[in-house]
């Protein structure tokens, strides 16, 4: 096995050393501009290593399995220079079993998945033909090899599934975009049902309404949530709270968020879009709380933060990347939340989002697909209007949390989880 | 490579068949807080072929370049499974050529420690300015491509590609209040581009704090001036993606919003997207298609005269080429994308424009943008109120928003001033392909009625 190759190499000079593989195959297609436009095979190998000379780090990567006295030379050098080791490389570890692999994958070729795009893009033209629709269909398969020099060795075989359609719709010159799609790594999958979605988001458009510019309630859809989930992912970010940058860093155990509010990272969920057993450092992965009944519970470390603040890594790689997670569901029903507001908004994606200083909470976005409540009933689409407050004032101030929740996953998604429609009191709404 | 390459392609049996080869070595630096956070290095190696049957493209993409006659076979049967229709498809002269990297100071013979060093130097300036500062970060990154591309017209093209960039960050904290204040720097030039850096670093640090005590600038419409960073990403986020044909050329209500010859904004209004522009960060000589670069004006005069092209594009839509198609990496096919664009210099002076303003905004640096076809939002790093024809206070917080089509009417004077913006660690997103370097670049303008996100 190379990652064994690479360690022994590295350990004629290192004191510890660990070495990642992957090698993937991926195949899609793609429908654009209402055609079957191209369609892709791809292989891919990366390898990294990580070395530890005399108690400092070095890291190199190389695509060329043929490379292996490079990329270990390579990581030696850096080593030279390097960071202090705050960490030991992890011992083997008892890792969970998990469903990743979906066998029911290895026979899907290019017709059928060409014939999967096409029937989604048949649902959304059937709906209106002025829509010029899109889609695509991906699927992945890999392997994933860790080794390190305290003997631990695992792999993991990987399937992906990513399937979205959608589409453009331009009326003089307005132009609207929507769509919806889902990643897992499974193979059976509803195309209807993300055709379906992705119209629902076309017909509450239909119309253009007009916003005052105040502050009123706003509910996030299960995808717009990620405007208050991504100053929350930045603010338990373990390396955000060892520099101090984290508004969070001395809230653990505190109430920062409305009682009903509950959030899980959790990477063993079957066949879930980021499930897995182990992370990129040889550290074996946990269900770790983030939010229990508002109270902040965890924050996330990395093997080299964890060791800075002393305490234990998480499982989420020298990224420290959430995998799947997951909002408790609350006890209204998503109509019943739309019937309680007289005027509001449903905002579901944002231009702008990370923009100016996301760790702060503080988010001022350009809602690029949103639509405006009236006496409790969806009656259109709000254009050129911002919203603005801080996610985590909007977090302490939830109204509601619906019961239905949906899955957010795929390619394009910031995070990946099963989310439900949450709504906030009152936000800043500025309308042109 | 050559032979390796034509090889490869003779195997075809479809309308057009091209391969790009990438190796690629970088080395980074980085440090976040006082401590050095990674150092290291990689080499990447890979290649796509692309082939053209029927209007369908079939892509193969890898690391393994060992065998391309067999990536050939897989992108060309992949295509007879998509082909359907009529292909379109420019013809352009082949051309055979070789571009070398001229670096004054080559950073493959600067040794790590060597970077390491100098980085710390910058990074301990930061930290150090201020009781304040709570914390810096510089990230330095250099990377040295060789990419060959070839064609079943019988092009051939090596080129060598040299970037390197660093990007200072210093984070400042007062209470609740963090605010952050960078610099950027570097280029296709050498490593001299980041050696003398310690004075940026230090108007970070500046920046951070003096952040801390300025306002949230309040949401509403104000009258707008940008800086030379700020008009670019307003030009490329705002006006230059339209311009891509991809996003026109099969969509009929596009094309009436897009026509040529349409008026977009006053006589004085010039904006012109270069990939031919003397060091520009995004120049090129030939695009990933083989095709020739160029000046191309986008809006000459107030009105639409011209559009990005790829070859397809062009061909569907029988305008010239313009040698737009490029491509972050070779795990992806070129699609229409900008090089250098930038609204070129009028007359005015910049306090000829400030000096009638009752209630207004000057954005400065450029955060980065966003657009969805004719709505957009960009940030500014920092900003000042203008208040009754005077520069006033400082705030922070400034994201500008809004609608192309009105934005671009509402220039009222654009200024003598032209400047681009620095090299960094960032770039152009479109899809899945992040980031593209591109020049972004103009001189101060006034923006009327211009909407200012923010609570009010
Ligand atoms: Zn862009």
């Amino acid at each position: 096995m190379i990652v064994q190759q690479i360690i022994e190499k590295a350990m004629q000079k290192a004191q510890g050393a660990q070495a990642t593989l992957l090698t993937q195959e991926t195949s899609s297609v793609d429908f654009e501009n209402d055609r079957l436009k191209s369609a892709e095979s791809s292989q891919r190998t990366q390898i990294n290593v990580k070395v530890i000379v005399d108690g400092k780090v070095g890291n190199s990567s190389t695509t060329d399995p043929r490379d292996v006295d490079g990329v270990v030379n390579r990581a030696l050098e850096a080593a030279e220079f390097g960071s202090p080791a705050h960490f030991e490389l992890p011992d083997p570890q008892q890792l969970q079993e998990v469903k990743t692999f979906d066998p029911a994958l290895l026979p899907l070729q290019k017709p059928e998945m060409i014939h999967l795009g096409q029937k989604m893009m048949d649902m959304i033209k059937a709906y209106n033909p002025e829509i010029l629709a899109g889609a695509g269909v991906n699927k992945e398969i890999y392997r994933f090899e860790y080794a390190n020099s305290k003997g631990a060795s695992y792999s993991a075989e990987h399937t992906g599934f990513n399937i979205g359609a959608g589409g453009q719709l331009t009326r003089g010159t307005d132009i609207l975009f929507a769509g919806h799609g889902v990643g897992q790594k499974k193979r059976q999958v509803d195309e209807e049902d993300i055709a379906t979605r992705a119209i629902e988001y076309f017909r509450m458009a239909e119309k253009i309404v007009p916003v005052d510019s105040g502050e009123m309630p706003v509910i996030f859809t299960p995808g717009g949530l990620i405007a208050l989930l991504l100053s929350l992912g930045l603010a338990v970010d373990g390396k955000n709270v060892y520099l101090g940058a984290s508004p969070l860093r001395d809230k653990l155990g505190q109430q920062i968020a409305d009682p009903r509010l509950s959030i899980v990272d959790d990477p063993f969920i079957e066949f879930g879009p980021n499930t897995s057993a182990f992370d990129n450092e040889g550290v074996a992965r946990k269900v770790t709380p983030l939010i229990e009944k508002g109270v902040l519970k965890n924050f996330i470390y990395d093997l080299d933060t964890a060791g800075r603040v002393q305490t234990h890594p998480t499982g989420h790689g020298t990224t420290r990347q959430l995998t799947n997670l997951v909002i408790a569901p609350g006890e209204t029903r998503y109509e019943d939340m739309l019937r309680g507001i007289e005027n509001g908004l449903l905002v579901h994606e944002f231009l702008g989002l990370g923009q100016g200083n996301p760790i702060n909470g503080e988010f001022s976005v350009n809602i690029f697909l949103g639509y405006k409540i009236e006496h409790g009933k969806v009656v259109g689409r709000v254009k050129d209007v911002m919203l603005a407050g801080n996610a985590f004032d909007a977090i302490k101030n939830i109204a509601a949390i619906s019961q239905e929740r949906e899955w957010i996953s795929g390619p394009f998604a910031w995070f990946n989880g099963l989310f439900p429609y949450v709504q906030i009191g009152k936000l800043s709404v500025t309308a042109k | 490579m050559r032979d390796r390459l034509s090889e490869a392609i003779k195997s075809h049996d479809v309308e057009f068949v091209d391969i790009r080869i990438e190796d690629k070595t970088n080395s980074w630096v980085n440090f976040r807080g006082p401590d050095l956070d990674t150092i290291g290095s990689a080499r990447t190696v890979g290649g796509i072929v692309r082939a053209l049957w029927k209007g369908g493209w079939g892509y193969a993409t890898f690391n393994d370049i060992d065998d391309l006659p067999r990536r050939v076979k897989e992108a060309c049967e992949t295509a007879k499974l998509v082909g359907r229709d009529k292909t379109y498809f420019a013809p352009t002269e082949p051309v055979v050529d070789s571009i070398k990297a001229s670096m004054v100071k080559d950073f493959r013979n600067v040794p790590l420690a060597e970077k390491k060093a100098l980085m710390e130097e910058y990074n301990r300036i930061m930290l150090g300015y201020h009781e304040k500062i709570q914390t810096a970060s510089v990230r330095y990154a250099d990377t040295f491509k060789t990419v060959w591309y070839a064609n079943s017209d019988g092009t051939y093209i090596e080129e060598e590609k040299p970037d390197v960039n660093i990007i200072v960050i210093a984070t400042g904290r007062d209470g609740d209040i963090v605010q952050n204040g960078f610099e950027m720097g570097g280029g296709p030039e050498g490593y001299q581009t980041i050696e003398n850096f310690h004075e940026n670093a230090r108007t970070a640090a500046k920046r951070a704090v003096e952040l801390l005590s300025a306002p949230p600038v309040r949401g509403g419409t104000y009258s707008v001036i940008t800086d030379h960073e700020m008009t670019g990403v307003f030009t490329h986020e705002a006006f230059g993606h339209l311009s891509e044909s991809d996003f026109v050329y099969e969509n009929p209500q596009m094309q009436e919003i897009m026509v040529l010859g349409k008026r977009f904004g006053s006589d004085g209004l010039n904006i012109v997207d270069n990939g031919a522009l003397d060091g520009g960060l995004g120049t090129h000589k030939y695009d990933y298609e083989g095709v020739p670069t160029r000046k191309n004006y986008l809006i000459k005069d107030g009105v639409l005269v011209g559009r990005l092209h790829s070859r397809e594009t062009a061909a569907k839509m029988n305008e010239q080429l313009t040698g737009n198609a490029r491509a972050v990496h070779f795990q992806h096919p070129p699609l229409v994308r900008m090089t250098n664009t930038y609204i070129e210099g009028g007359s005015a002076k910049l306090e000829d424009m400030i000096k009638d303003i009752k209630l207004g905004v000057y954005a400065l640096k450029e955060v980065g943008g966003q657009t969805a076809m004719e709505m957009f939002t960009f940030s500014a790093g920092y900003g000042y109120m203008i208040r009754d024809g005077q520069i006033a206070e400082l705030v922070r917080d400034v994201v500008l928003t809004g609608n192309v089509f009105d934005t671009l009417k509402n220039i009222d004077m654009i200024g003598d001033d032209v400047g681009f913006t620095p090299n960094g660690p960032g770039g152009c997103g479109k899809g899945s392909q992040h980031p593209l370097r591109v020049g972004l670049g103009g001189p101060h303008i006034r923006i009327q009625n211009c909407v200012v996100g923010g609570q009010q």
